[in-house]
C-alpha cells in the first residue's frame, strides 16, 4: 500500500519554479528519504503535503484519501525548525499539540520520557538549547503514536550523540511498523537510515526508488566504482592533470578538494604516483566505496552540502 | 468550537502581554468613566445650577449606558492591539503552521481567532454593562434601561475594531509592522473622517444638504458613528448646524463592513501560503 502518492506536483513562486511536476509514491513501512541540496524543494514538497503551502498544480493523496485535518492528526510531522510558543513550558506546548490531536496527558509524559526531556517538562521553551528544542519537536511528532512520521532535517542542531540517538529512534520506529518520510541534505544520514530515496534537485525529481536500486541505476555496476576525495595546494593544476588520467568518469569540485568517481581498478597508489609524476603533491587522498553520496553527485552533477 | 477555544486559552493564559493588557483594560475602563463621572460631579458642585448645562448628569440611568459605551469606546484599541499581537505571534513563532500540521484545519484556525475576537468583544461589552450599572447606581437615579441599545452599539464597535485587528494581523503578519499599520490606518481614517465631517457641516450650512456626518460612512468610523455622547444642553445648541446621525444608514453599513473584514481575513488565511 502506498502511504503517500504525489502526482505532477508543481509549485511556482512568481517566475521561480520551486517544484516541477514531481511524482512518486511512498510505500508503507519504509524509511523514505527525500534527498537534495539546500533549496532543492524538499521542504516545499513536505509543506504542500502538510497543507502549509498551496500547490500550483498537481495532486497528492495520503493512504488513498484527500488531505484533511483529521488525516493530519494521524501523522507526526516536524517541518523545518521546531515551532512552539516561546513563553510556554515544554509540557504546556505539548498539551496544545495533544489537544489538537485529541490526545491526553498520558501521551505527553510518555513522549517526554522518550526524548529524555521529562525532567525539563516545566522549563520554558525559550530556555531550551537548539538540541532540546529539536528533541521536543520530535516528542511532539510522536504524540498519539502516529503510523506515519514526517521529518524535515530531524538532526538539525543536534550534537553527534543526539544525532546517533535520533537515527536509532527512527530505525526503531520503523521496526515498529511506522512509515517515515525524511527530508535531508545530509547524504550520510539518509544512507544510514533510509530504505528508499527520492533525489530532488532544483525542484526536479532526479530519481526515486529503494536505496539499492538507486545505487544500481548507475550505468556500471556499483562494485566497479570507487569515489576518491583528493586535494592539493594547487587545485586547478590537480584538476587539469586528472583530466589526462584514464579511468576517471566524473569529477566535481568540492570545498578545497576534488571528488572523482572512477573504476575500482584504479588504486590510491596509482593516483598518487600519477599526480606526483606531474609535480602535484597531494595533501588528501581518500578512497571510498561507491556510496549514495557518489550516486547523488553523479545524478546532480554538483557538490552536496555535507 | 468549545474545544478550540480551550486550546486558545492554553495558548494565551500565560502570555504576559495578555495578562498585563487585560488588567490594564479593566482599570482603564473604570478609570475613564470615573474621570468623566468625577469631572461632571465637581463641575456641578462648584457651579451649582448657575449654568443649565450642569443639570445634565451623564451617568444618570437615563444616560449611563450611552455615556459608558461612548467613553469606553476610546480604549477599545487595547483589546484590538492585543489581538494583533496574539495573531502575529503565531506567524512569528510559526505556530500557526504547527497547529495546521498537528491537525487543525485552516478554517478552524482562523475561525477560532475570529471567535476570540468575538469573546474579547463580549467581555468588553459585559465590562461596559457592569461599569454603566455601577456608575448609574452611584448617580443616585432610578434604574432604567433607557439607551441600553448603545451597549449593543458598543459591542458592534468592539467587534469591528477586533476584526480589523485580525485582518491587519493576517495581512501583515509581523507584530511591529501590523501594530504600526493598525495605528496608521486608525489615524488616517480618523483624519479623513474629520475632514469629511467638516465638509458635511459646510454642506449643511451652505446648501442645507444633510447627508449625515460623511466620516461615519468609513469602515472604522461607521461603528464609531453609532456611539455619541448623550444629548445635553451643549450638543443641543450645536444641533442646528451639525449633520444628523442617520443610524438607520450607519448601522447596516457597519454590519456590511464587519462582514467584509470577516470574509477577507478568512479567505486570506484559508487560501494563502502559510
Amino acid at each position: 500500500m502506498s502511504i503517500l502518492t504525489i502526482q505532477q506536483l508543481s509549485k511556482n513562486y512568481g517566475s521561480l519554479k520551486a517544484l516541477k511536476e514531481v511524482s512518486f509514491s511512498v510505500p508503507e513501512g519504509t524509511v523514505f528519504g527525500i534527498l537534495g541540496p539546500n533549496g532543492s524543494g524538499k521542504t516545499t514538497l513536505l509543506s504542500i503535503v502538510m497543507d502549509i503551502l498551496k500547490a500550483t498544480s498537481g495532486s497528492f493523496v495520503w493512504m488513498g484519501q484527500e488531505n484533511s485535518a483529521d488525516l493530519r492528526k494521524q501523522i507526526g510531522t516536524l517541518l523545518e525548525t521546531p515551532n512552539f510558543y516561546h513563553y510556554l513550558s515544554a509540557q504546556e506546548n505539548l498539551r496544545i499539540a495533544a489537544r489538537i490531536k485529541g490526545r491526553g496527558e498520558a501521551d505527553i509524559q510518555k513522549v517526554l520520557e522518550l526524548v529524555n526531556l521529562y525532567q525539563r517538562k516545566g522549563s520554558k521553551f525559550s530556555s531550551f538549547s537548539l538540541g532540546m528544542k529539536q528533541r521536543l519537536a520530535i516528542a511532539s511528532t510522536l504524540l498519539g503514536d502516529p503510523k506515519i512520521l514526517v521529518f524535515d532535517e530531524p538532526t538539525n542542531g543536534l550534537d553527534p550523540a543526539g544525532i546517533a540517538e535520533i537515527r536509532e529512534l527512527i530505525k526503531t520506529l520503523n521496526k515498529n511498523g511506522k512509515t517515515i518520510i525524511m527530508a535531508s541534505h545530509i547524504l550520510d544520514e539518509v544512507e544510514k537510515v533510509c530504505t528508499h530515496v527520492a533525489i530532488i534537485q532544483q525542484g526536479v525529481l532526479k530519481t526515486v526508488g529503494s536505496v539499492s536500486s538507486v545505487m544500481h541505476q548507475s550505468a556500471d555496476s556499483i562494485l566497479e566504482k570507487i569515489l576518491v576525495e583528493l586535494s592539493a595546494n594547487d587545485l586547478v593544476a590537480l584538476q587539469h592533470i586528472l583530466t589526462e588520467m584514464g579511468g576517471i568518469e566524473n569529477m566535481v569540485e568540492a570545498e578545497h578538494e576534488l571528488h572523482i568517481t572512477c573504476s575500482s581498478e584504479i588504486t590510491a597508489e596509482q593516483i598518487n604516483q600519477f599526480c606526483f609524476s606531474r609535480g602535484i603533491i597531494l595533501n588528501k587522498l581518500l578512497v571510498k566505496r561507491k556510496t549514495l553520496e557518489a550516486r547523488f553527485l553523479e545524478i546532480t552533477g554538483k557538490q552536496s552540502d555535507k | 468550537m468549545g474545544e478550540l477555544l480551550k486550546i486558545e486559552w492554553l495558548k494565551i493564559r500565560r502570555y504576559t502581554a495578555f495578562i498585563v493588557m487585560s488588567l490594564f483594560f479593566i482599570v482603564a475602563v473604570i478609570a475613564t468613566n470615573y474621570i468623566v463621572f468625577s469631572v461632571n460631579n465637581n463641575m456641578a458642585n462648584n457651579m451649582g445650577n448657575a449654568i443649565s448645562m450642569m443639570s445634565f448628569s451623564p451617568y444618570s440611568f437615563e444616560n449611563t449606558w450611552q455615556t459608558t459605551s461612548y467613553a469606553t469606546g476610546f480604549i477599545l484599541l487595547l483589546p484590538a492591539l492585543l489581538l494583533v499581537m496574539l495573531v502575529t505571534n503565531e506567524y512569528t513563532f510559526k505556530t500557526h503552521r504547527q497547529n495546521i500540521i498537528d491537525g487543525l484545519s485552516r478554517q478552524q484556525f482562523i475561525s477560532v481567532k475570529i471567535m476570540l475576537a468575538l469573546v474579547f468583544a463580549v467581555v468588553s461589552t459585559l465590562l461596559v454593562f457592569v461599569t454603566a450599572l455601577c456608575f448609574g447606581w452611584a448617580s443616585g437615579t432610578n434604574f432604567s434601561l433607557h439607551g441600553i441599545q448603545f451597549v449593543g452599539f458598543f459591542f458592534l464597535k468592539a467587534i469591528t475594531y477586533n476584526l480589523i485587528a485580525i485582518l491587519i494581523a493576517v495581512l501583515i503578519k509581523r507584530t511591529g509592522f501590523a501594530t504600526g499599520v493598525f495605528f496608521i490606518y486608525l489615524g488616517g481614517e480618523n483624519f479623513i473622517a474629520k475632514m469629511l465631517d467638516l465638509w458635511s457641516i459646510k454642506l449643511k450650512q451652505d446648501n442645507g444638504t444633510d447627508y449625515g456626518s460623511l466620516g461615519d460612512y468609513l469602515p472604522m468610523n461607521a461603528a464609531d458613528g453609532l456611539l455619541s455622547f448623550p444629548k445635553n444642553p451643549v450638543t443641543n445648541m450645536a444641533m442646528n448646524f451639525m449633520p444628523t446621525d442617520y443610524i438607520w444608514a450607519i448601522l447596516p453599513l457597519a454590519l456590511v463592513y464587519l462582514l467584509v473584514f470577516y470574509t477577507w481575513a478568512r479567505r486570506k488565511f484559508i487560501h494563502a501560503d502559510l
